[in-house]
């Protein structure tokens, strides 16, 4: 194959013409199609190769230079390098520096408001595709995130468990739940107690506790001449198990081990990171002695209760 | 390479391109040569992939819902042969991510080898970091134990507190409002899939940039001399990161061998008398969040989401707020400064959570 080196000096078939500046390849066949001439007018000219004779020293030509003045200008917009285009195995059968190696973009390229035209186009029909897809797979992530309340009442323990006053007790109850098509019972726990008149006073502050629902109606009220008071398990700093047992700095206290947050028999934040008191649950006595619970739970790490369960 | 080995070997190369491709891979020239301070970024890579393979292994056995995940767990522990090893070794392979990876980055910015043009490596390897980090946190929910579920609950207890988002996040998280059956297969699904896909990704990327930007180098910037002593990345590279990782390797191995994966009780919202503790490397954040100033909602806000964020984004700024082009430490007295007081105030809240008695 001829291969003209860059800068080879370009001799038509009665003079001088001028130096090669580039070469054009195919990239169907793989092998130049044309030489570009630097000519000494300063214009450069697209010259098929099979004008090309010789190269051993310097291009020859067959044609002459006028020949060479009638060949198209190179519109090097119409092509890129091998920098820009992929040709496999081009690079291995071309003997020149690839930065002036040109290829020529496909005729249907060369309209650029058409291209632009093929490039929305096709966002477009991704858009359409991929828009209408959201709203089910955002459905399909949610799915379980929302699930109502249950205002169902469990047993949690008997009046006749309570001899003392303020003295609270860690009661464990059986909770089954249906998460998807999972039924699983596993044990969960609150604490309990017999509150004395000045534990009530304290947790009740002279008002009865309202809970309500998220439509701001109550579903259930905790008269304050109740004596028995259920603490939700959950530490309402961020959420672990804490204990009714003795501290440095108290005799009793609930104390969260986690993040070290203590509280009184009442629930009232003694010191430590909890941004509220221990969560009082509805609570209500049965005729038959039972102490029932709504198993609540609100959002830990909030001042305001939130209720999540 | 014999006759018929190389006949087989050159029809492949002609057409995948073999030898071009190792070469272009292999012959990175680095500035000034080979160095031990290289090794890290293999290392990880090297780390990741054996989690890669010890987490398949894994699934082999582990079933990812409520009901079985700790009882497909114990059975890896106590009845497949070497199952114990092959999760401790998953196991323990996490916290040494963590600290290679804290070890990378300190590299990285002591050497100054962030600095222009390599800011987006930096950047992309700051996400790489956080991550790492979710792998953690997503992977210790997966036994289903005690430590799982309140390691968990108490973290997207955390997450909830985001402002604005939090709530949706939580929820999303836990695919419902408390820790559950839909929480461990979306935990699953994080750890296995998305994750591993992301960091595959990225670190893909990561290496691209760090290809296309050049490694740094030595701080010393004697053109003649780095030019003298100059390697390719391949064989001297290869074979110092072929050390480090052996020895990292033997590291876990032994931690896998000498403190093997035990499980606490299964996973229930009755606490007992277990008292929840995350990984480690959390134990920093986990002290934090005890002290008084962070204490309250915003207390808590603040200390478990302003200040992360703000590291986070201080961070992913780095290679854009200290951009004079000195990388001698020297000369940067105040990037040394930052970096120490960040790594001593999680070294001493790791130290006062250790000595801090639970009363």
């Amino acid at each position: 194959m001829i291969q003209p080196k860059i800068k080879m000096k370009v001799v038509g078939s009665d003079r001088d013409v001028g130096e090669v500046s580039n070469v054009i390849a195919d990239p169907v066949t793989k092998s130049l199609s044309h030489i570009v001439v630097c000519t000494d007018d300063g214009g450069q000219r697209v010259v098929p190769i099979d004008q090309v004779a010789d190269v051993s020293e310097g291009v020859v030509l067959r044609c002459s230079a006028v020949t060479v003045s009638g060949y198209p200008l190179l519109c090097r917009d119409d092509y890129t390098t091998v920098h820009q285009q992929e040709v496999a195995g081009l690079e291995a059968r071309l003997d020149v520096d690839p930065g002036h190696t040109l290829l020529p973009v496909p005729e249907g390229d060369r309209d650029i408001p058409r291209r632009g035209f093929f490039t929305k186009f096709t966002i477009a029909i991704n858009a359409v595709l991929a828009i209408p897809l959201a709203y089910p797979v955002l459905k399909f992530l949610i799915h379980p995130m929302y699930a109502p309340y249950s205002n169902q009442w469990v047993k949690l323990a008997s009046t006749n468990q309570f001899s003392d006053a303020d003295a609270p007790r860690s009661y464990r109850f059986k909770k089954t739940i249906k998460e998807g098509y999972l039924e699983r019972t596993f044990d969960k726990s609150h604490w309990a107690m017999k509150a004395s008149p000045g534990t009530l006073e304290s947790v009740y502050q002279g008002k009865d506790i309202e809970f309500r629902d998220k439509s701001g109606e109550v579903y259930w009220v905790n008269r304050r001449n109740v004596p028995y008071v259920v603490f939700s398990g959950k530490c309402p700093h961020l959420g672990c198990g804490y204990k009714w047992r003795s501290t440095k700095k108290y005799s009793m206290a609930f104390l969260c081990p986690c993040h070290l947050s203590i509280y009184d028999i009442a629930g009232g934040v003694l010191t430590g990171p909890a941004p509220r008191a221990l969560d009082v649950l509805p609570t209500r006595v049965t005729p038959g002695g039972d102490i029932e619970m709504i198993d609540v739970e609100f959002k830990a790490g909030r001042a305001d209760r939130v209720r999540v369960i | 390479m014999n006759g018929v080995a190389k006949k087989i070997y050159d029809w492949f190369d002609e057409r995948a391109g073999l030898t071009e491709l190792g070469d272009k891979m292999l012959n990175e020239p680095m500035p000034g040569g080979s160095r031990y301070a290289y090794v890290f970024g293999s290392i990880l890579v090297y780390i990741f992939m054996m989690q890669l393979v010890t987490g398949i292994l894994l699934m082999f056995y582990y079933a990812p819902t409520a009901d079985h995940a700790y009882e497909s767990t114990q059975y890896i522990i106590h009845n497949v042969e070497y199952g114990w090893f092959i999760l401790s070794f998953h196991f323990w392979g996490s916290s040494v991510m963590v600290v290679m990876v804290v070890v990378h980055m300190s590299q990285v910015f002591l050497w100054g080898a962030y600095k222009k043009p390599a800011e987006l490596v930096w950047v992309v390897g700051t996400i790489l970091f956080t991550l790492v980090v979710a792998m953690g946190f997503t992977g210790y929910l997966l036994p289903w134990d005690q430590r799982s579920y309140w390691a968990t609950t108490v973290g997207l207890e955390i997450a909830d507190k985001t402002p604005l988002i939090g709530d949706f996040i939580g929820q999303f998280l836990r695919g419902g409002p408390t820790t559950g059956a839909h929480t461990i297969n979306r935990f699953f699904v994080i750890h296995v899939m998305i994750l591993p896909l992301a960091i595959m990704g990225l670190a893909t990327l990561h290496i691209y940039l760090f290809r296309k930007a050049g490694p740094a180098g030595p701080r010393q910037r004697d053109h003649e001399m780095l030019t003298r002593t100059s390697e390719y990345f391949f064989p001297r590279q290869v074979y110092k990161d072929s050390v480090a990782i052996g020895i990292v390797f033997l590291i876990t191995c032994g931690l896998a061998f000498y403190e093997p994966v035990h499980l606490l009780q299964e996973a229930t919202p009755e606490p007992g008398d277990y008292n929840p503790i995350p990984e480690w490397y959390f134990l920093f954040l986990f002290q934090m969040l005890r002290y008084e100033t962070f204490s309250g909602e915003w207390g808590q806000i603040v200390g478990s989401i302003v200040i992360p964020v703000i590291f986070m984004v201080w961070l992913i700024a780095i290679p854009f707020m200290f951009r004079n082009p000195e990388r001698r430490l020297r000369h940067r007295k105040l990037g040394f400064l930052t970096w120490a007081i960040i790594l001593l105030a999680v070294a001493y809240l790791t130290y006062d959570y250790t000595i801090t008695e639970v009363h």
